[in-house]
């Protein structure tokens, strides 16, 4: 009977040291999430070797910090065409409109927002054309527009600061690069009009008669 | 023996039926073997070789080729030897014949070409032979279209885990992204293939795929539609590697999960596995005009796959570890595609995650994608 017992233990004890060693703790089952995971391996993040440096080289970009986030935007002035806007507007709005002058900039049709909200000089400065101005009547640099914008789109602007809203330029590495509100809307008439998709798949017809 | 009768093929290599020494070789149970060894004292040395031919191969002179080599009782080590010995024999024969007729380069080819055969698997490969099977498949497109490619065999980068969100708010369904993809990754034309699919689903029934249109062909964004991209989400704990019965897939260190398309041998096990669709199969031979295709080039990415070979999407490995985004990211005129490196505290993935509300697809599973939907 003791013996029964003794057989009886050995057994149950190498039992537990089986299971003990055969749970595989590998490095493939070492999280119990994705999250875990990066939560646990960015914590030692030092930095990679992989640059957007290669791809961005030679744009025209500057570096702006907004909401405490660095990175770096296109400029904008120099792809308006007739920058500076003071070499047509050699005086003030008022003087210039008259009967007689040719009336410019006749393309442009506003479609931002109702005429209760915007007209042209809520964004621009008939004293100083050059430069925009906020609502406040504080000038702002053309190439920094997006801070005209996010004076109403606050929500917008900072999805876009986090990098959520827009589009990052070439590379997802580091220094980060991303498009301004105006590389992607036209700053007069924002929306986006409908389109015919891309492609259309014929043998997907086909297959699925 | 019963397998005398068989209509069909059997590759009788090890056979468990021992030989008894009633039976002979050629499986005969009656009087069919052309000799027997008892006889051999008596004959000549003529004869006597006569016979010992007859006692090798004997049955062997009344069956084709294939027969011969297939159908020949013996244990699986002289079964190799033979194999063996007659692929070399091959190879020196095409090796010898090249040399006489034809030029240096056809000779390479056949070198190129037979150690293609006989590569092992890109996953257990070091970097040299990783390099030197690219460099071979680089020469071999030189010599068969006198065109160059770029391919690379870059490897992933330590602290990378690359990691995708997609806006679904943002999404407008212009598919602008499918046609990036299937021309930066020289998807089959004539079967039409795309790894991405963008689902048009109706406002307010939630996420039904089932009556979701994912080829609609009119203006978009349709009203009261919503629109949603799916493609392979690159599961961290991803099904398709676990049935693979040959590891002809598997994730890599910086989370992509990539296909060996020289290893896979055709199952479609991971595409029955996947829960998302993610996998496509060559059911035909991959056909790209020469002009359209991209010569930049990895080799588990977007190099010419082959007749019955699974094919996926790879985040554009070619691109995305030499640090592009995604042919699909760089498309999108909405910017609703969000692509970088999960690791990186202050990439803008990361703050995606963080700051606004995310889910996955079919999150029960267990499968771990690293592909997150947000709203804005």
């Amino acid at each position: 009977m003791k013996i029964h017992r003794y057989i009886y233990n050995l057994t149950y004890c190498l039992l537990i040291v089986i299971l003990m060693t055969s749970c595989k703790h590998d490095k493939e089952h070492e999280y119990h999430s994705v999250t875990d995971k990066i939560e646990a391996e960015s914590k030692n993040y030092k930095g990679i070797k992989t640059s957007s440096e290669t791809f961005i080289d030679g744009m025209n970009l500057f570096e702006v910090t907004e909401n405490e986030i660095t990175f770096l935007i296109p400029t904008r002035k120099d792809k308006i065409k007739s920058y500076k806007c003071t070499e047509c507007h050699t005086q003030p709005l008022a003087k210039m409109q008259t009967n007689d002058i040719k009336k410019a900039h006749w393309n442009i049709k506003i479609n931002h927002a109702d005429a209760n909200t915007m007209n042209c000089v809520t964004c621009h400065n008939s004293d100083n054309m050059n430069d925009l101005k906020s609502i406040t009547g504080h000038s702002i640099d053309l190439n920094k527009s997006y801070k005209l914008c996010s004076q109403c789109h606050q929500k917008q602007y900072k999805d876009w600061t986090g990098g959520a809203h827009g589009k990052r330029i070439e590379s997802w590495a580091n220094p980060r690069a991303s498009m301004t509100c105006v590389n992607c809307h036209n700053p007069h008439s924002p929306g986006f009009d409908t389109k015919w998709p891309a492609r259309f798949n014929t043998q997907k017809v086909k297959e699925r008669k | 023996m019963s397998d005398n009768k068989k209509k069909w093929f059997t590759l009788n290599l090890n056979s468990k039926h021992k030989q008894t020494s009633s039976s002979c070789g050629c499986g005969k149970t009656s009087g069919g073997c052309n000799s027997h060894q008892p006889k051999k004292e008596e004959l000549s040395n003529d004869a006597f070789f006569e016979a010992a031919v007859d006692a090798s191969i004997g049955d062997e002179r009344h069956k084709d080729g294939f027969d011969q080599v297939f159908d020949v009782k013996m244990d699986r080590r002289s079964a190799f030897k033979k194999l063996t010995a007659s692929l070399l024999i091959g190879a020196g024969a095409a090796a010898s014949c090249t040399s006489v007729t034809s030029s240096s380069e056809s000779k390479e080819k056949a070198q190129i070409d037979w150690e293609e055969q006989f590569k092992g698997n890109y996953k257990l490969m070091d970097d040299k032979e990783k390099s030197a099977t690219v460099d071979r498949l680089v020469r071999s497109y030189q010599l068969r279209t006198g065109k160059n490619i770029n391919m690379s065999s870059k490897n992933a980068e330590e602290d990378v885990l690359f990691g995708y969100a997609f806006n679904i708010s943002k999404c407008q369904g212009y598919m602008d992204c499918v046609s990036a993809c299937v021309e930066e990754n020289n998807q089959d034309r004539n079967s039409e293939m795309q790894y991405i699919r963008i689902h048009e689903m109706k406002d307010g029934k939630g996420f039904n795929f089932n009556e979701a249109d994912d080829n609609y062909y009119h203006e978009v964004p349709a009203e009261g539609h919503f629109y949603m991209g799916t493609q392979c989400f690159h599961c961290d704990n991803p099904p398709c590697v676990e049935v693979c019965p040959v590891q002809a897939t598997w994730r890599e260190e910086d989370g992509l999960v990539v296909v060996d398309y020289d290893w896979c041998v055709g199952c479609r096990y991971c595409m029955a596995a996947c829960p998302y669709d993610g996998r496509r199969f060559n059911w035909s031979k991959p056909e790209v005009p020469e002009e359209e295709i991209n010569k930049n080039q990895h080799y588990l990415g977007n190099r010419m796959r082959k007749k019955g070979v699974m094919e996926k999407c790879t985040f554009c490995v070619q691109r995305s570890r030499a640090g592009k985004n995604p042919a699909c990211v760089e498309a999108c005129p909405t910017g609703a595609r969000i692509f970088g490196n999960l690791l990186d505290p202050n990439s803008t993935i990361r703050w995606v995650l963080e700051n606004k509300k995310v889910f996955r697809l079919k999150e029960d599973l267990g499968t771990e994608p690293k592909f997150w939907y947000f709203m804005d």
